[in-house]
């Protein structure tokens, strides 16, 4: 994984368990992969220096707050 | 000085030692430590999802293979064996209902616990029965009863007169009758057989009659301990050590998971089988973090009375009838729940694992949610 992308330190993100953020990482990769619009505004200099990689176009938006899917936690009522 | 906010982000004990630590410092550094302290503290922490019980299975389970089969003898004048090792933790796991080495440690309130009277007390624990008394049995068969002499120095020893033996022995024995003759005691069967083989096994259940003591404990060995003497038994008996006037009964403990259960309740337990595991583990010179083994000893006990790890114990308390046929035993359970139509929620893992599907932990466990522009719903 890149180095620059630090999502630890994100406070924003300090919420989210590290399996939360590679669910939905990888749910939004494996999208932008299929061709979804980008939420953010990509250069091409970025776009070429992750080499086209969708995961790391999805941390990119994650970074950034905007994924458009959130996590819902499983809560013990739910499970009966 | 350490602010106040923390209070809520770090526990206590953290908090101290860096007070501590950081006497005589500016504020301005400890306020910097602080924040990394809580960092350091939030990345230590497991977050959810973990899969905590395997890591903990295998925590336990490799130092395990190098643990001995052995027993281990107790230094001091009477030798005393106890169960160490895998045969004690498998003991302490499967919650068997009688362990292979019950002991007590036994600690004394103030002059006792500097070695007043230690032998006495010692020996006025042990459970004392009528064989260590007697010199001789010897059966009379003209009267067809048995005369018991009894030993006059271990009658000193134990501080216990001929009359009081002879009603111990009315007390416990049935259908004979008791005779106080100088320093004999002559027992006889009331019965109307009076026949030879009678008496001999009159005389065999003599020699089983409880005098004194606390019935249980066979060895007590007084030991000196940093600056003060403890008293270790072999034989275990809560219940009636702890009123007894000499004994410190916020110190003293036994080895018997399921009897501290009964006396001191399910918390007491859990506490029991942490310190008993860890105490193994340790003496064998391995390393387990103790987390592990109170992710055990929970499991053993939230459901408010110990279980074993065993398909009688905690593995009967899970919902799901897949789970619980991939432990022991599988056709039973599967007969069963189809007999009385039970229905598996595939909540938990083992079984999402036979069905080859997603298990429920780590990335499994969240779900996607999605958040709808409201120019779509339109």
């Amino acid at each position: 994984m890149s180095a620059k992308i630090t999502m630890n330190d994100n406070e924003e993100f300090q919420d989210f368990t590290k399996y939360e953020r590679a669910r939905m990482v990888g749910s939004r990769a494996l999208q932008i992969a299929m061709g979804a619009p980008f939420m953010i505004k990509v250069s091409d200099e970025d776009l070429k220096r992750v080499k086209y990689n969708p995961i790391e176009l999805a941390k990119m938006e994650f970074e950034k707050g905007v994924l458009p899917i959130t996590i819902k936690r499983p809560k013990p009522a739910d499970r009966e | 000085m350490v602010s106040q906010k923390y209070k809520d982000l770090l526990p206590e004990r953290i908090i101290e030692e860096i007070k501590e630590k950081t006497k005589g410092m500016d504020a301005d550094k400890v306020e910097k430590i602080m924040e990394k302290m809580v960092r350091e503290y939030k990345k230590s922490k497991i977050e959810p999802g973990e899969s905590v019980g395997i890591i903990a299975a295998e925590s336990i389970g490799e130092p395990g293979t190098q643990m001995t089969l052995n027993t281990f003898h107790f230094a001091g004048v009477a030798e005393m064996n106890v169960t160490m090792g895998l045969p004690r933790i498998i003991e302490i796991l499967d919650r068997r209902k009688d362990i292979s080495t019950p002991m007590m440690e036994i600690y004394l309130n103030k002059p006792y616990s500097e070695g007043k009277d230690i032998r006495e007390i010692a020996l006025s624990i042990k459970e004392t029965k009528l064989n260590s008394l007697v010199s001789e049995f010897s059966i009379n068969i003209l009267e067809s009863s048995v005369e018991i002499i009894l030993d006059k120095e271990d009658l000193e020893i134990y501080e216990i007169k001929t009359k009081d033996v002879a009603e111990a022995i009315t007390k416990e024995l049935k259908g004979v009758t008791v005779r106080v003759d100088a320093d004999k005691i002559v027992v006889k069967p009331k019965g109307k057989e009076e026949t030879l083989n009678a008496v001999y096994k009159l005389k065999e259940k003599l020699k089983g009659v409880y005098i004194k003591g606390i019935k249980g404990v066979t060895q007590v060995l007084p030991v000196k301990r940093a600056d003060e003497f403890v008293i270790i038994t072999a034989g275990s008996n809560l219940k009636e050590v702890l009123p007894l006037e000499f004994v410190d009964e916020t110190r003293t403990t036994t080895n018997d998971i399921n009897e501290i259960g009964k006396t001191f309740g399910i918390e007491a337990a859990r506490e029991a089988i942490i310190r008993e595991v860890f105490n193994v583990i340790e003496s064998q010179g391995l390393n387990v973090d103790v987390r592990h083994i109170m992710l055990v000893s929970d499991t053993m006990c939230w459901a408010g009375d110990i279980k074993g790890i065993t398909r009688y114990g905690v593995v009967s308390g899970k919902a799901s009838v897949l789970a619980r046929a991939s432990f022991e035993t599988p056709i039973k359970h599967i007969i069963a729940a189809s007999l009385t139509g039970e229905i598996d929620k595939l909540n938990s893992v083992v079984e999402n694992v036979m069905l080859n599907q997603p298990v429920p932990v780590g990335t499994g466990l969240p779900g996607l949610a999605v958040k709808a522009k409201k120019e779509l719903t339109k």
